[in-house]
């Protein structure tokens, strides 16, 4: 039955042209029709036919210098905000439809995800892998395109009094870099820090109950703002992976600033307009 | 000339005989299995029915100057023994067989542990190397003596590097001959699964098994290796594949659908039921560079093999005869069950 479902989705919102991106972006697959994480090409058509809508529609999103992702393995660095992670799912259909060859986005999801019933299934169906140093490693060994929100749950849950202020950034992605000799690519998302105003963490609850956070938003479902997404020159960091940490935070410090460069050219060009203003 | 001896134990087992027909060519073989040889099954050599832990088992050593053991006969936890007489088996049958190895001048042993001892955990990452740790005994006590056997083994050859010693991490078995719980449970038209997970798992053929033992027969590294098939399949359409139906069954009622297949002749052990949960994913890189080692049949084609056999007569590849679990160990088990659960 859910096979039925999952298949009048495809038919209802994939077109040809989008079927064929997602199994040009799908590299080897065994005879089983799977790769080792898990994605199948029936599996991740199922979970774009339910984005694709919102992609063009709803968010209608806007993306700039997307041909600045590499072929070969890549790090796509972006800051985080909106309580959900839209912003995941926004760039890895940015990247699956408008790249050119496609490809797709791995995102690592929390360690705790795969003890989920059915949301654990479906992130390991759609490409989302456990964030563990270890599989990032292979993933990019596989040349893989992997995407990181250094900031962690400290962007996704800030509130809107807090937008487009970066937080702090986790330092591990810089020496994944090195180690695997990756390009990094920043990435500014603009229009998902509007989209469900937090007005409050609750942080006292929230670490009670073992949440990062609980967000206090006064609206029901995200609203339809204009999301941009821009894509920044590759960085480059050609040196010793076992430096010392006070180098790693400079480079980490290279990232942020370059990602904050996007937000500020991408917010000037929106403006005011959050709901029609294109940031790209 | 005359051809090298090699001892096989668990003689008596589905994946024994295909080895025994891969290696008959090459060497002169002996098997031994507590287990009788199952009836219209004749064994490529001779063969003998004892316990690995009695003293017939050393006079075999002397008299026979093996070349090489390949020990298969880890009794699986399906079979109906009580927690202890399955370690004494194991590990302690698996460590006497090792020092007669050493004392009669073997010179490779072949150890056949499992995948299982790496346990099923929502942290595992995936291409689960021969490295990393084994958990599989932190939640779960029952499969405690496949991860002693493995370390008996392991610290075997560290030992006594003179013994070439291979431990082979193989991942599920599957194949018309293999009686293991896997396949009778991909056999099976209903396969019950836990509802809202699908993880992925491996297979490996039985004569891909067969030659990878081949393979660690013939070849000179010594040391702990992973075994696994060509491909990784979710599991719910690994049981399509293989012709059966995945039934997907709530969490909480996990134990009482594992006891209810028990009367149905499948003994599923409850400890593995993490593994329908969380994926096992384990590289075999380094057994494919060190020995050659390539799968020559896809995980697609094993798994729809296993659709063409009919269901077997008797169900259940259990060690034969063997005391039944008493009651009050069941029960206490089923209690550590809800306690670690």
């Amino acid at each position: 039955m859910l096979g039925q479902i999952r298949q009048k989705l495809i038919e209802a919102y994939l077109s040809k042209e989008e079927k064929s991106r997602v199994e040009r972006a799908l590299k080897k697959l065994a005879s089983t029709g799977f790769d080792p994480w898990g994605v199948s090409p029936s599996t991740l058509m199922a979970s774009l036919a339910s984005t694709v809508w919102f992609y063009r529609r709803y968010f209608r999103v806007a993306t700039h210098g997307i041909q600045n992702v590499p072929p070969g393995r890549c790090l796509l660095i972006a800051n985080h905000s909106g309580q959900v992670p839209i912003d995941a799912m926004m760039i890895a259909t940015a990247v699956l439809l408008e790249l050119e060859p496609p490809r797709l986005v791995r995102g690592m999801v929390e360690r705790w995800a795969p003890s989920l019933p059915f949301i654990g299934t479906f992130f390991s169906r759609c490409g989302q892998i456990t964030g563990d140093m270890h599989n990032a490693k292979s993933l990019l060994e596989n040349d893989e395109c992997l995407m990181v929100f250094p900031e962690g749950v400290g962007g996704s849950g800030k509130t809107i009094f807090d937008r487009y202020e970066l937080q702090k950034f986790g330092t591990g992605f810089v020496r994944l870099a090195m180690e695997t000799k990756t390009p990094i690519v920043p990435v500014a998302v603009i229009g998902c820090e509007e989209m469900l105003p937090s007005l409050s963490k609750l942080s006292p609850l929230a670490k009670l109950i073992g949440a990062p956070y609980i967000p206090v938003v006064p609206t029901v479902l995200p609203l339809p703002t204009k999301i941009s997404i821009r894509f920044g020159e590759p960085i480059v960091f050609d040196a010793n992976p076992d430096e010392p940490d006070v180098e790693v935070y400079r480079k980490v410090e290279t990232v942020r600033t370059a990602i904050r460069t996007e937000l500020d050219t991408g917010l000037k060009l929106r403006g005011e307009r959050i709901f029609t203003g294109s940031g790209a | 000339m005359t051809r090298a001896r090699v001892l096989i134990t668990g003689a008596s087992g589905g994946l024994a005989e295909i080895v025994a027909e891969v290696l008959q060519g090459k060497f002169e073989l002996v098997g031994v299995d507590p287990r009788p040889m199952p009836e219209g099954r004749e064994f490529p050599g001779k063969f003998y029915q004892i316990d690995y832990r009695q003293r017939k088992m050393a006079d075999l050593f002397r008299t026979h100057e093996f070349e090489a053991m390949v020990h298969l006969g880890r009794v699986p936890a399906a079979a109906r023994l009580r927690k202890t007489q399955r370690f004494n088996l194991n590990v302690l049958g698996t460590r006497s067989l090792l020092d007669l190895a050493l004392k009669y001048k073997v010179k490779s042993c072949i150890v056949l542990s499992t995948f299982h001892v790496y346990g099923a955990h929502q942290h595992n990452h995936l291409y689960i190397s021969e490295e990393d740790p084994l958990l599989a005994s932190q939640t779960y006590s029952e499969i405690v003596d496949a991860v002693e056997l493995d370390n008996v083994s392991v610290a075997f050859s560290l030992r006594n590097p003179k013994v070439r010693t291979v431990v082979l991490r193989p991942t599920n078995i599957i194949g018309k001959r293999i009686m293991n719980q896997i396949s009778l449970y991909l056999r099976g038209n209903m396969c019950p699964t836990l509802l809202g997970y699908d993880p992925m798992w491996q297979f490996i053929d039985e004569n891909d098994m067969a030659n990878a033992i081949l393979l660690a027969l013939e070849g000179k590294k010594s040391g702990i290796y992973n075994v696994s098939g060509e491909g990784v399949i979710a599991l719910s359409h690994a049981i399509r594949l293989s012709g059966g139906n995945p039934v997907p069954v709530p969490g909480f009622l996990s134990n009482a659908v594992i006891t209810g297949m028990k009367f149905a002749g499948l003994n599923f052990p409850k400890h593995l039921v993490d593994f329908f949960k969380y994926p096992v994913v384990i590289s075999d890189k380094n057994f494919r560079k060190d020995f050659g080692y390539e799968p020559k049949s896809s995980t697609a084609d094993a798994l729809r093999a296993l659709r063409i056999e009919a269901l077997p007569d008797i169900p259940g590849g259990r060690a034969a005869p063997a005391p039944t679990t008493d009651s009050t160990e069941a029960a206490e088990e089923e209690k550590l069950q809800r306690t670690t659960t």
